[in-house]
């Protein structure tokens, strides 16, 4: 166990060192870049030139990725100046903010979407099935800023009863006082997630309620419920573990389009903000912390599964 | 007294359009303490049968008349509590599939307590400790620490046995056993046939056994139904069965056996065409479109089942008059050889897997034989004795470890890779399941073509004349090639494979278990097919199998493997019926016989389980389960002896009957 997860471990960090490689250079061949964006139009080329020596950009590339990658290793995540904070600074002011929201609706969508899959599987090609099949496809083709107009409009202007925005709060703290805010950000999110989540429930369950050591469990005698909830159930739910695995970079990357709807300060509106700004040392910091969490996300998921499904055994090797 | 009635029971199965008429007034009774056999071919609705007993229909199944009473009481009439209560309690199902019958994530201890937690209300650890005592009865190696384990840990012979201990726990009055042996191996389903037989006996038990395997039947079932097309034809007690056998299809069935076929040259009797379409209405006997007595009575009217004796019913106008009869073990002849010169030659294989860090799968070791032109070797073997492995190196699918595999004279390993690819063409594979080995999106032409577009054998025009004349040959109409695999049969997939392996006119087949997946009836058509054209063409078979009745039949000579090594090799009336190696004793021992006046002889039973190939016994491999071993055995013995060649220290026989052997050298 010990041994494969630092084999694992290894392979990550190969994968994270190629993806800031890439991201580097794709970012420092956008037009414009950081001195003009920093600066402003007014300044002249002797002042960008300057500002440009003073930051090492006029360096080759190599040198500059090299420069990075040591800072990187001393935990330093560069330093953005139109936030006029360092960038670990800024991500660590709002990832918790982020992965509140994250995690609600996650909680949300698996709690709702589980049983659903199962109804389904359950009553397969009668009516409950057709009628949550219909709804979730509906769900799923929605655009999620559509989504999140139509529930503001909803349920803070027709029926005033939750607040149109999220909470505006600095601290963690000072969000988690005002949860009415985040109902909203919260429940549109996780639509989308329960549309996708129920249908992998469905067809695993499907799958598994046609195997025979579903026969055999009937043939004890066993209820409908015991059947399907003692036997099927566990069987029925790996693919959920892949799926939260898959998940987990999006709870430190934010939802773009929901934290921006909603102006939500969190991941997604500090990457959205940055994007605009060209702010190249925060969007760097927020590219390398996702593709960590996506590496992480899928040993996590291999990880729970050899604990859950007894068939599946880490090792280095083939078994 | 009858512990269980079926009376005019009819079940349909619900299509998109219509319905299925699996089964068609099916009357049948089980007594206390009796074994009742339903034997039949696929789609006759014997597994049907017991479903609708135990309520598992699949989706669609539905009983649409009938009643079925257990112990007097009509469980179609039942509520559903009460029913689950007697499913659960009073009735144990063992089902086909070992290996995908058990929960995989569920450890075997909770899936075989679960009745008596459920029905009973039994405390966690009562039930666990419940569960350890009825392995044990199993016969479950090491039940206590088994009682913890998942049901991948386990053998596919020791999953049956834990699927029979949750049937047995709550030691049910009726125990319903559906091909409980088909997909272990022979050794494995003696053991597992003769515990359901202690079991009965112990527990009072009346138990209906479903089974394809007229050998099964004969020495397991104390009366037998036969059934055909949902419905049943003859019912009878099992002596009086094989002795007076009175329905047509029953007679057919017994034929099709390669037990029945006189000496080798005599031909299998096959049953022509298929089964009927249950979905269509069918009028008269539902054999009659097969059978060589039909009349115009026959297909008119509808005919009843009349009583032949106290305890025999069967429903045919032109009933059989006389028994068939088996060819007896010891009776075969010497075989002519027709062996002129070598086609192949094996010399010292060997095949090692890698199984992760320092372990090697040791699948083939130092393995030798040869084969000559228009000659059948049967390769036999429990499952994971290496004979699937030596007909894929010898078809070159796979780079053996070590040895030399010499074809027509040339050492395939010292070939180029362009050279080696053109020897391909003299070596085919036919493979056990035709279907799933050729691709689903193409056509019956294009699969046929393909070997020769590969080779670029002719032009199109040349291989489309060949194409119709390899179907031709393998007996199925032009028209097959505008379809698709999954619009054919079994047996017709077996044809299509036989012609595919057939289309680069090569010397060499290697055909792997090619009827083990058919039935009785379909498996001698294509064994009858196999044979001709090795006449015909001049053909050599390398012919695997686990069923040593088949190999009796087709092979020449029979190589016997265990455990990657080959114990036995000799010309094949004398391997089956002069064994020398106590393995091969004990592989034709755990054949059951058709013959219910052949009993097996307990004293070769081999016990346990097939040792890892990681890390095998050293010497002798069979000597942790021999019932002769002894000190000297863990040297190695080598393969010794004139054309009846064996392994052993100490050979059962002498490599006698030498007479026959004289006759057979060139």
């Amino acid at each position: 166990m010990a041994r494969y997860l630092l084999t694992r471990l290894g392979q990550a960090l190969v994968i994270v060192i190629l993806v800031t490689l890439i991201t580097f250079v794709i970012l420092h061949f956008l037009p414009g870049g950081a001195a003009r964006a920093i600066l402003g139009k007014e300044a002249t080329l002797e002042q960008i030139a300057a500002f440009n020596h003073d930051m090492g950009y006029d360096r080759p590339l190599w040198e500059q990725y090299a420069l990075y990658l040591q800072r990187l290793v001393r935990g330093d995540l560069g330093y953005s100046f139109q936030l006029n904070q360092s960038v670990a600074e800024a991500i660590t002011q709002r990832l918790p903010k982020t992965m509140v929201l994250s995690l609600a609706s996650t909680a949300l969508a698996v709690v709702v979407a589980i049983p659903l899959g199962v109804v389904q599987a359950v009553r397969r090609n009668r009516w409950p099935d057709y009628t949550i099949n219909a709804l979730s496809l509906l769900a799923y083709a929605t655009p999620i800023f559509f989504l999140g107009l139509m529930m503001i409009i909803l349920f803070s202007q027709v029926w005033p009863l939750l607040p149109p925005e999220a909470p505006q709060g600095f601290t963690l703290g000072e969000v988690l006082a005002d949860p009415a805010g985040l109902v909203l950000p919260t429940v549109t999110l996780a639509v989308l997630t329960v549309a996708v989540y129920s249908r992998y429930v469905r067809s695993s369950m499907v799958d598994n309620l046609n195997e025979n050591y579903v026969r055999t469990a009937r043939s004890k005698g066993l209820s409908e419920g015991r059947v399907i909830v003692g036997h099927t159930l566990r069987n029925g739910l790996f693919p959920v573990i892949t799926l939260l695995g898959m998940y987990l970079p999006a709870l430190f990357s934010g939802a773009l389009v929901v934290e921006r709807l909603f102006n939500y300060p969190g991941m997604g509106l500090l990457f959205w903000q940055s994007a605009l700004k060209r702010d190249y040392p925060i969007l760097l910091g927020v590219t390398l912390l996702i593709s960590v969490a996506t590496v992480l996300g899928a040993l996590v998921a291999d990880v729970l599964y050899a604990a859950v499904d007894p068939r599946v055994r880490l090792k280095g090797s083939r078994s | 007294m009858s512990l269980l009635r079926l009376v005019d029971l009819s079940t349909d199965i619900a299509l998109r359009r219509g319905a299925v008429h699996a089964l068609d007034h099916v009357n049948l009774e089980v007594r206390q303490g009796e074994t009742l056999g339903v034997v039949g071919e696929s789609g006759s609705g014997k597994t049907m049968t017991v479903l609708s007993v135990m309520g598992l229909l699949p989706a669609g199944g539905r009983v649409v008349n009938g009643q079925i009473l257990f112990d007097g009481r009509d469980l179609l009439a039942m509520a559903p509590e009460e029913l689950r209560r007697v499913r659960g309690v009073e009735m144990g199902m063992v089902f086909q599939d070992p290996l995908t019958s058990l929960n995989p994530t569920m450890r075997i201890g909770a899936q075989v307590s679960e009745p008596l937690r459920v029905h009973q209300g039994v405390s966690k650890a009562e039930a666990r400790d419940r569960a350890v005592e009825i392995l044990r009865r199993v016969g479950m190696p090491r039940p206590d620490k088994v009682v913890d384990d998942y049901p991948h840990q386990l053998s596919g012979g020791m999953r049956q046995r834990a699927v029979i201990a949750m049937a047995l726990i709550r030691s049910p009055r009726l125990l319903i056993a559906d091909e409980p042996t088909t997909a272990l191996d022979v050794t494995t389903q003696r053991q597992i046939l003769e515990l359901i037989d202690d079991l009965r006996d112990e527990f009072k038990m009346a138990v209906i056994l479903v089974t394809h395997d007229l050998g099964v039947i004969a020495s397991r079932a104390d009366r037998v139904a036969v059934m055909y097309a949902g419905r049943v034809v003859e019912t009878a007690t099992t002596e009086e069965l094989f002795r007076a056998p009175r329905h047509r299809y029953t007679e057919a069935l017994m034929h099709a056996l390669p037990e029945a076929a006189q000496g080798r040259e005599g031909k299998l009797y096959s049953i022509p065409g298929l089964p009927p379409d249950l979905s269509q209405p069918l009028t008269g006997c539902r054999f009659a479109p097969r059978c060589r007595n039909a009349t115009d009575a026959c297909r008119a009217t509808d005919v009843p089942l009349v009583r032949a004796a106290e305890d025999h019913l069967y429903a045919c106008l032109h009933p059989v008059t006389e028994a068939v009869a088996f060819a007896p073990r010891g009776a075969g002849e010497a075989r002519p050889s027709r062996a002129s010169d070598t086609i192949l030659s094996v010399r010292e294989l060997v095949k090692e897997y890698d199984a992760g860090g320092k372990s090697r799968v040791s699948a083939v070791s130092g393995v030798s034989f040869e084969v000559r032109t228009g000659e059948t070797l049967g390769i036999v073997g429990e499952s994971g004795c290496g004979k699937s492995t030596v007909g894929r190196l010898v078809a070159g699918l796979e780079e053996p470890t070590g040895g030399q595999i010499v074809l027509d004279g040339t050492d395939i390993g010292a070939l180029d890779r362009r050279a080696r690819r053109r020897m391909h063409r003299e070596v085919q594979l036919m493979f056990q399941d035709s279907y799933a080995a050729m691709n689903p999106r193409m056509r019956i032409d294009g699969i046929l073509t393909e070997p020769l577009e590969i080779q670029q054998v002719g032009d199109p025009a040349a291989r489309r004349s060949r194409v119709t004349r390899l179907l031709d040959q393998v007996g199925l109409p032009t028209r097959a090639l505008e379809r698709y695999p999954h619009e054919f049969s079994g047996g017709q997939l077996q044809r299509i494979g036989l012609a595919r392996s057939l289309a680069l006119e090569p010397r060499l087949i290697v055909a792997d278990e090619p009827v083990s997946a058919l039935d009785v009836s379909i498996q001698a058509q294509v064994l009858n097919l196999m044979r001709d054209l090795q006449a015909e063409l001049g053909l050599s078979y390398v012919f695997i199998s686990h069923d040593l009745s088949v190999v009796d039949y087709m092979a020449d000579r029979i190589a016997v493997m265990y455990l990657g090594k080959l114990v036995e090799i000799g010309p094949a009336s004398q391997v089956v019926r002069a064994a020398r190696h106590p393995y091969t004793q004990a592989l034709i021992d755990a054949v059951p016989s058709p013959d219910p006046g052949h009993a097996p002889s307990p004293a070769t039973a081999i016990r346990g389980e097939l040792p890892s190939a990681i890390d095998p016994p050293t010497g002798c491999r069979f000597r942790t389960r021999c019932p002769l071993a002894q000190d000297i055995c863990t040297t190695e013995p080598p393969l010794a002896g004139g054309p009846h060649q064996v392994a052993c220290h100490f050979p059962l026989r002498p490599e006698a009957t030498a007479t026959a052997t004289a006759t057979a050298a060139p």
